[in-house]
């Protein structure tokens, strides 16, 4: 099993054979599919695709589960948002009167359109995490030239995260070896005492500034990456090459990409009053609130 | 032999500090010696390599007088990258040096940055991953693995750059007997392949004892004895005084000399110790 950004992938899982550059490209531009969609019927296919990828691309599918709390809470955040806090508005459908609060059917409808838009964006988000490790991100900006700067950064960023919880972990275990225990205290107690975590760990990340610092000097590290005034060599970039499949993968995510603004705006398909869910639910709740 | 690192009248203050972290240094080091550096915590051991790789004054603000040189030129007076071209440095804590998010990209790292080839990385890579048993973990997160191979790794980054001076801090402090004597083995290994120049500090003496030439012990700040290294342990009485606690060996013939039943060299290992045991049992002492 080779470990991912957010978990375990098998060594022979076929996500390995594409180019991290194919991977990064997918999120990028997949993620923007949704923003062109307003029917919830695309976005649904869109998210069963991406959940064939995870399967094909051997993602153990159980991890999926713990992002069903965070679906929920966000649909209903999204939901009560648009109809709960959505205000007046006399000239839309009334639906219901729930406590004295309008639910009309407009809100509803924007914001099942919504969160049908923020779940697949989260679905590839997931895809890509799940099937990225921290080089492939690296070496995906630096296949495309991005500055050594740049993807140095962010790497040191990633790398600086993944620190800091650790760091975290031994301070929490550490006051809690000396007998601090939370459980079942109220919540501003929590809160106080989590002030009392930052100032070891502020000055834990002090100190690892420094040891860091040192490293990178000792290494001969300079920000332009040129210390010694001779071009970089990046060693790790050959690794990776383009097959003819990363080529063919790019062309047909270009391609979905362009199909997609042109269906949308040349012949005005996506739109919500061509999506049928929409239509069914509708007609249910007009029954209902009939 | 000629010079590689010569200090002269070296001192150094932090700034904010009140007292000198080192004083009055003198030291040279000759090409191919393997140097043992002992003290206390606190006694100025770790300024001293800082010192000596131009991360001081590079990168701390303090007072600095006397002179640090090496190959002949003042640390100040290198180019970025240039110095760390012929001195490389290990820390104590490997985990704290990691810049990379695989094995393999922290190998490279060092020497994508001193500007090397892709084919010559090729090479050192190989050459280095073969020397420090690392060939099966390159594609592994550096932070996954255990200590012992973490400190592999770190030797392994400076060990690619090819310094023509290693300095390590303390490399096993935070290791198991069995992976100390590992990294051990692979400073033996440069010595004897290699001829590099070595400066280990380090507290743990009975893996460092067999490989140094010489030895020097620092005390608050100040270079307080160094010798050839059978020369410096027969001063044992002094380097208790200074709080430095040779090998249980050498103290077992320090404590016979004491009571008058031994009076020659201490022995430096376990195999010389057995040899003069049987002698003086052989002589009936």
């Amino acid at each position: 099993m080779n470990k991912t950004l957010l978990g375990y992938v098998p060594e022979k899982s076929l996500i390995y054979a594409v180019h991290p550059f194919v991977k990064l490209f997918f999120l990028l531009v997949v993620s923007l599919f949704p923003m062109f969609v307003s029917a919830p019927d695309w976005n649904i296919i869109l998210m069963l695709v991406i959940v064939l990828l995870m399967w094909v691309s051997r993602v153990n599918m159980s991890t999926l589960k713990i992002y069903i709390p965070v679906a929920i809470s966000m649909g209903t955040i999204i939901l009560i948002s648009y109809t709960v806090l959505g205000g007046t508005h006399p000239e839309f459908e009334l639906v219901a009167k729930v406590w004295g609060v309008n639910i009309y059917w407009e809100r509803i409808r924007d914001a099942i359109i919504v969160y049908f838009r923020v779940l697949p964006m989260i679905f590839t988000m997931v895809f890509f995490l799940s099937t990225s490790r921290e080089r492939d991100i690296i070496v995906s900006m630096r296949s495309v030239r991005i500055p050594f700067v740049v993807t140095y950064i962010t790497a040191m960023a990633l790398r600086a995260a993944g620190m800091v919880l650790e760091d975290f972990q031994i301070v929490r275990q550490a006051e809690q070896a000396r007998g601090f225990d939370p459980v079942g205290k109220s919540i501003a107690y929590k809160i106080r005492q989590y002030v009392m975590y930052m100032v070891p760990l502020f000055a834990l990340s002090l100190r690892r500034s420094e040891e860091f610092t040192n490293a990178l000097v000792a290494r001969g590290y300079a920000f332009t990456g040129e210390a010694t005034k001779v071009k970089r060599a990046d060693y790790i970039l050959t690794h990776y090459s383009y097959k003819y499949f990363d080529y063919i993968f790019i062309f047909l995510v270009s391609v979905s990409f362009i199909a997609l603004l042109v269906l949308r705006y040349g012949y005005g398909y996506f739109s919500v009053d061509q999506s049928w869910l929409i239509d069914l639910l509708r007609n249910a709740l007009s029954v209902r609130g009939g | 032999m000629s010079e590689v690192i010569k200090i002269t009248d070296y001192s150094w203050k932090y700034i904010n500090t009140k007292t000198p972290a080192v004083e009055s240094i003198n030291l040279t080091v000759e090409e191919g010696a393997f140097i043992g550096i002992i003290g206390p915590n606190g006694s100025g051991k770790t300024t001293l390599a800082y010192s000596m790789d131009g991360l001081i004054p590079g990168q701390y603000n303090g007072i600095k007088k006397g002179t640090v040189e090496v190959f002949g030129k003042e640390v100040e007076e290198y180019d970025r990258g240039e110095l760390q071209k012929l001195v490389g440095v290990v820390f104590s804590d490997p985990e704290a040096q990691f810049t990379a998010m695989t094995v393999e990209d922290e190998l490279v790292f060092g020497m994508e940055n001193i500007g090397l080839s892709v084919p010559e990385i090729q090479e050192r890579l190989d050459w280095v991953t073969e020397l420090t048993d690392l060939k099966n973990l390159l594609e592994k997160p550096p932070y996954e693995i255990s200590g012992g191979q973490k400190q592999r790794v770190a030797l392994a980054a400076v060990l690619a750059m090819m310094p023509k001076i290693l300095i390590l801090d303390e490399p096993t402090s935070m290791l198991d007997p069995i992976s100390r004597m590992r990294i051990f083995d692979v400073l033996a290994k440069l010595k004897k392949e290699k001829n590099s120049t070595i400066i280990v500090i380090e507290h743990s003496l009975e893996n460092l004892i067999p490989l140094a030439d010489r030895m020097v012990m620092m005390s608050d700040g100040e270079l307080v004895l160094e010798d050839e290294t059978q020369a410096f342990f027969q001063k044992t009485g002094f380097l208790f005084e200074k709080g430095a606690f040779p090998p249980g060996l050498i103290q077992f013939f320090y404590e016979l000399n004491q009571r008058n039943l031994y009076n020659g060299d201490y022995p430096l290992t376990v195999a010389e110790a057995s040899l003069k045991l049987n002698e003086m049992i052989k002589k009936g002492k």
